[in-house]
């Protein structure tokens, strides 16, 4: 009996051994079989009822030889990102705004008729199975053009192979090692980066204190960061961040960490921060991060004391998921550099909302991750058309389409849902509004509309 | 067939006997498989070079496992931190003093074995099970150290990221020219793991292991040879994780963790304890099947749809987790111990009873 | 120190040591009777929180019912592991037992991933999560008295935690099987020999600990929320076996709250790297038992020394 389970052992090793040498790509597999007709849009954002019936309109930039025809190529974006770890409770909608826009891209005509094809790797937020993912993709692909990434860590810790490889990596994780640190060059922001955003809101706090202030608070801002221990989580405390709030008369009082677990326990930190005499709290996190201070806050009696701020993350549908009353969400001030499903006037907004429809996604993933990666999908699908204009398609590569980012800066993505500007040797952009939950999840009302943040990226 | 020596045919000195590599052919095998492993980059692609640079690093990982527990018998959930002090060692050397990385590598190495010695003092009091949790207390406290202590250097759980090494004016940045790196620290810890296995050092270990009394009796101080257990593996350790950290070029307190300290445990036992190729055959066997749970993953995700694409994740702890526990119902000495079999029964052959 | 943080991290700590206690004693509960030190206790917690949440929320079945359901399924899970997976190992090494358990949690880890997700969860609430119970102390920080301010659901947690180990203690005192139980566990061989069913005892031992591990998984998650990270609590429950004596059911309550209190005080330093020590105060804690004590508090003097 031992004899047969070893030959059978024996046999599952070499089998193993053939499958790993003569592995296929684990992919969504691009459509190429049928692509419709190519008339070649030149905004690809528009909705696909009305993109096929547009005219090849020409474009303003020099076109060699008119617009080319693509039909048969395929173009593959990659992401990474975590669907089985700490953040997996916002990755799901990530990936399926970014299957939707690919989808729908592909249904206007793809770019030129050339098909959009997304693979995706799931590293459960671990740096190293990031790292493994990345082997994969560029051992498959000769000449990837755009890779998005979610996570703060993922960013920073690939930025500089981004920049070797000449990839382009467009990314939700706003710190700002991953932009600006040494080596880096590659990695462009969907948003300001974290400093950016807690100076803004600082700012914001600082000017219309009386307006804010919880009532038994001084006149000075007080602020206890309580955050995750991660890239992400402490992405905003940098040493410009700290000058600017020590020039803006902020003192920071409390500095307290609290588990990526939505079983962390905030009632120390939280103490620890009202014993230091902190009147507002800061916290980088998403999901249940905010909802476990606002959940600790109410269970301890404590929440009228301080203002609750957090970066563009914590607002959002993932955080009612885990308050214990959706009602305690109320008053949560957050820089949000998008517009939100709210301003349904908006054609960007609308063209996301009938993928939403289309694609029969459940309610949960109404949040902002979807909305962001439709967005993502549509900033590289322009870069890349902006890159094939300039150079051709059979110049296309990284370095075409980061030329193309810088290029076409300062401009929108998805009909103005997202800003961005990556000129003056800025990768990420420094503008956004501020709002405040004053209701549901559909109540994120503006406090303040678009607004430069300050600059605090770090000197390179 | 000549392969192996046919039965009845005896080694006539002590020199014949003890020699790793007794006959010219096998010279000739190990230089071709050599040469296949170094020419790897130009067939094979880029990802399985870089599968082929992770189970090096890991097979020198399980080396200094297996030199802890298969020889000496003491149980330790501690190597992965022992490979985060490496790593942590080299990458501040290298990073922020500008030192050449074959210079830290020692360096680093050391510093991790003086660590590994610290936490195996507790192998002087207690065993078993309760050293184990002394070694387990070292995957908490060590990881601790690098997210909270020191933080403008260590940088707090972000972490640090990690230069490529550059030798000789060379920059290894890429699977490729990182395996020549990898096979070449690989080649030499597995010959110093094989030699101190068959050398003084290693019969002590041996001694100890089967009954630390007996041992001590018979003139093996069982303090001296623990520690020095514990102090090889966390050498061997600290070159894995200084490779890795290196590899990856990013390094944190999560980099190395628990789960890693079970692997390794787990790759031996599959391997087989005690036996030099051990960790060869398990961290491959291991690390294939955590790759075919990457390949096979995406034909889960339909019939899973509440895990999507993290199905990949899960079949990785259940691929590990289930041909673990089958190996130790079934085949407790690991594949080593099959190998032997199949060795002996393919020399005796047709006579195998 | 935060002096005034001292009475309400001390309290919080010791009510926090609760939970720990009852995940201690299903490692305990385990290891009296089969001598197996069960690293999957973190998973079959987690089993039955999941369980649980999937009861309660996915089919909609009332509350208290989905515990009763997940409190069986759990240690019916519990008897299942001893019958296939320990039962072979019988008379192994102590590595290969410990590998046997590590496996198991890897399996069940992994199968938790398939089946649920990685994604985190808000588990049903038991508890009030407003109105905390608020306690004026008689001491006095800068003229102001020190009030306590407990969550409702961490002060249940306790009490429901704490009543657990008393009844699994009662249980070994009073009843037949506990008496098997207590008789098995001092020797196999002599146990057996005087008509004890050893199987079956370890069996029960094992579906008690799912029981246990159930009950515990519920608490910790209805405090805040569900991931599958919920399984590491276990490695804090390690060293509160320690602690407590490896053999000992009150030593679980004496070492939970010793390590919860220690883990608390820490908490009120001013120094931020002396408060993030709470994480690993119980490893901490273990190296010192292991220099000073290693039977543990209340443990029997026969661990064997080198």
């Amino acid at each position: 009996m031992r004899k047969n389970l070893f030959i059978l052992m024996t046999c599952l090793v070499v089998a193993s051994l053939l499958l790993s040498a003569c592995r296929t790509a684990a992919t969504t597999a691009p459509e190429t079989e049928a692509p419709p007709p190519p008339p070649p849009p030149t905004d690809t954002a528009v909705p696909p009822t009305e993109a096929p019936t547009e005219p090849p309109a020409p474009t303003d930039t020099p076109v060699p030889v008119g617009p080319p025809d693509l039909s048969g190529e395929t173009i593959t974006l990659y992401h990474f990102g975590d669907l089985s770890g700490p953040y997996a409770a916002i990755t799901a909608p990530l990936i399926h705004g970014a299957e939707d826009a690919v989808k729908a891209v592909n249904e206007a005509g793809g770019i030129y008729g050339a098909m959009l094809a997304i693979q995706f790797a799931d590293d459960a937020g671990n740096i190293d199975e990031a790292v493994a993912a990345y082997d994969r993709f560029t051992s498959e692909d000769d000449n990837p053009l755009v890779m998005i990434t979610y996570g703060s860590g993922e960013a920073e810790a690939l930025a500089q192979r981004f920049a070797e490889d000449k990839i382009v990596n467009v990314t939700a994780g706003l710190s700002s090692k991953a932009f600006y640190g040494a080596g880096s060059g590659y990695t462009f922001g969907l948003g300001p980066i974290y400093p950016d955003q807690l100076g803004l809101v600082m700012q914001f706090l600082v000017d219309n204190w009386a307006d804010y202030k919880p009532a038994e608070a001084g006149d000075e801002v007080k602020l206890a960061h309580i955050s995750w221990p991660t890239a992400f989580g402490q992405g905003a405390l940098t040493t410009e961040s700290r000058a600017f709030l020590a020039d803006l008369g902020v003192e920071i009082v409390a500095e307290e960490t609290y588990d990526v677990s939505p079983t962390a326990d905030t009632t120390t930190a939280i103490l620890n921060a009202q014993a230091a005499g902190a009147n507002v709290i800061w916290t980088n996190t998403l999901a249940f991060g905010p909802a476990a201070v606002l959940n600790g806050l109410h269970a301890l009696g404590l929440r009228d004391q301080f203002v609750v701020a957090g970066a563009n993350w914590t607002m959002d549908l993932a955080t009612y998921a885990f308050l214990a009353d959706p009602a305690y969400a109320v008053g949560l001030i957050a820089p949000t550099p998008y517009l939100w499903w709210t301003d349904a006037d908006n054609p960007g907004v609308q063209y996301a909302e009938e993928l939403f429809a289309a694609n029969e996604r459940g309610a949960g993933e109404h949040n902002v991750g979807y909305l962001l990666l439709v967005a993502g999908v549509d900033l590289s699908v322009k870069a890349i058309t902006h890159a094939i204009d300039t150079v051709g398609y059979e110049n296309l590569n990284g370095e075409a389409v980061q030329a193309a980012l810088i290029e076409m800066s300062p401009f929108e993505a998805l009909e103005g849902v997202f800003r961005v500007d990556y000129s003056g040797g800025s990768r990420s952009p420094h503008t956004s509004q501020i709002r405040m939950i004053q209701g549901g999840p559909d109540a994120f009302n503006i406090l303040q509309d678009w607004a430069d943040t300050p600059d605090l990226r770090p000197s390179e | 067939m000549g392969i192996l020596r046919p039965a009845g045919e005896y080694d006539t000195s002590y020199a014949a006997d003890m020699a790793t590599i007794r006959q010219p052919w096998q010279w000739g095998l190990l230089a071709v498989f050599l040469l296949a492993l170094y020419t790897l980059p130009l067939y094979a692609s880029q990802s399985t070079v870089s599968l082929v640079n992770r189970i090096g690093i890991t097979i020198i990982a399980v080396q200094g496992l297996n030199l802890l527990t298969g020889y000496t018998g003491q149980i330790s959930l501690g190597q992965a931190a022992f490979m985060t002090t490496g790593g942590y060692i080299s990458a501040l050397l290298v990073n922020n003093q500008g030192w050449p990385f074959l210079a830290a590598l020692p360096v680093a190495a050391l510093g991790a074995g003086v660590i590994g010695l610290i936490f195996g003092l507790p192998s002087l009091r207690v065993k078993g099970f309760y050293l184990a949790m002394a070694t387990l207390a070292a995957q908490f406290i060590i990881p601790w150290f690098t997210r909270n202590a020191f933080p403008e250097v260590l940088n707090g759980a972000q972490g640090l990221n990690v230069n490529a090494p550059t030798i000789l004016g060379m920059e290894f940045n890429n699977p490729q020219r990182y395996l020549y790196l990898t096979l070449s620290i690989l080649i030499i810890t597995t010959i110093v793991a094989y030699n101190v296995s068959r050398s003084r050092l290693g019969r002590a270990f041996v001694a100890i292991r089967d009954h630390d009394l007996a041992a001590e009796l018979l003139g093996v101080n069982p303090f001296k040879y623990k520690l020095m257990a514990f102090f090889l593996a966390a050498v061997f350790a600290g070159v894995a994780g200084t490779l890795s950290a290196h590899n990856i070029r990013h390094l944190n307190s999560e980099t190395f963790n628990l789960i890693d300290s079970v692997m390794y445990l787990g790759m031996l036992v599959i391997g087989g304890l005690g036996s030099n190729l051990g960790p060869i055959f398990g961290a491959v066997v291991v690390e294939i099947l955590i790759e075919l749970a990457t390949i096979f993953g995406p034909f889960f995700i339909e019939l899973f749809p509440s895990t999507a694409a993290g199905a990949v994740q899960a079949l990785r702890p259940l691929f590990f987790g289930t041909t673990l526990m089958l190996f130790l119902i079934f085949e407790p000495r690991g594949l080593a111990h099959r190998w032997q079999l199949l060795k002996a029964a393919w020399r005796l052959r047709p006579f195998s009873h | 120190m935060n002096w005034q943080l001292i009475p309400q991290f001390s309290v919080t700590g010791l009510l926090a040591g609760g939970p720990l206690a009852l995940t201690a004693l299903g490692l305990v509960l385990i290891f009296k009777s089969t001598y197996i030190f069960n690293f999957a206790q973190g998973q079959l917690l987690l089993m039955g929180a999941l369980l649980t949440w999937w009861l309660a929320v996915d089919i909609g079945i009332p509350l208290w019912l989905a515990i009763i359901l997940a409190v069986f399924m759990s240690a019916l899970i519990g008897f299942l592991i001893e019958r296939l997976a320990l039962r072979p190992m019988t008379g192994q090494p102590l590595l290969s037992i410990v590998l046997m358990t590590l496996g198991l949690s890897q399996v069940l880890q992994g199968l938790a991933l398939l089946f649920f997700g990685g994604v985190q969860r808000n588990f049903p609430q038991i508890f009030s999560t407003a109105n905390p119970y608020k306690i004026t102390t008689p001491l006095y920080y800068n003229g102001n008295p020190i009030v306590l301010i407990l969550k409702q659901n961490l002060v249940w947690s306790f009490v429901i935690a704490i009543v657990c180990v008393l009844l699994i203690s009662a249980f070994f005192r009073f009843t037949n099987a506990g008496l098997a139980m207590r008789g098995a566990s001092e020797d196999h061989e002599l146990a057996q020999s005087l008509g004890l069913k050893i199987h079956r005892i370890f069996g029960l031992s094992w579906a008690l600990a799912g029981v246990v591990a159930s009950i515990g998984g519920v608490l910790l998650a209805t405090s805040s929320g569900l991931d599958l990270s919920l399984s590491i609590v276990v490695l804090a429950a390690f060293p509160v076996v320690l602690l407590g004596g490896l053999e000992s059911i009150p030593g679980t309550i004496v070492g939970g709250l010793l390590i919860g209190l220690s883990q608390g005080l820490v908490a009120a330093s001013k120094v931020p790297m002396v408060r993030n020590m709470a994480e690993i105060m119980p490893y901490i804690v273990l190296l010192i038992v292991l220099i000073i004590r290693p039977e543990g508090l209340f443990g029997q003097k026969r661990i064997e020394r080198v």
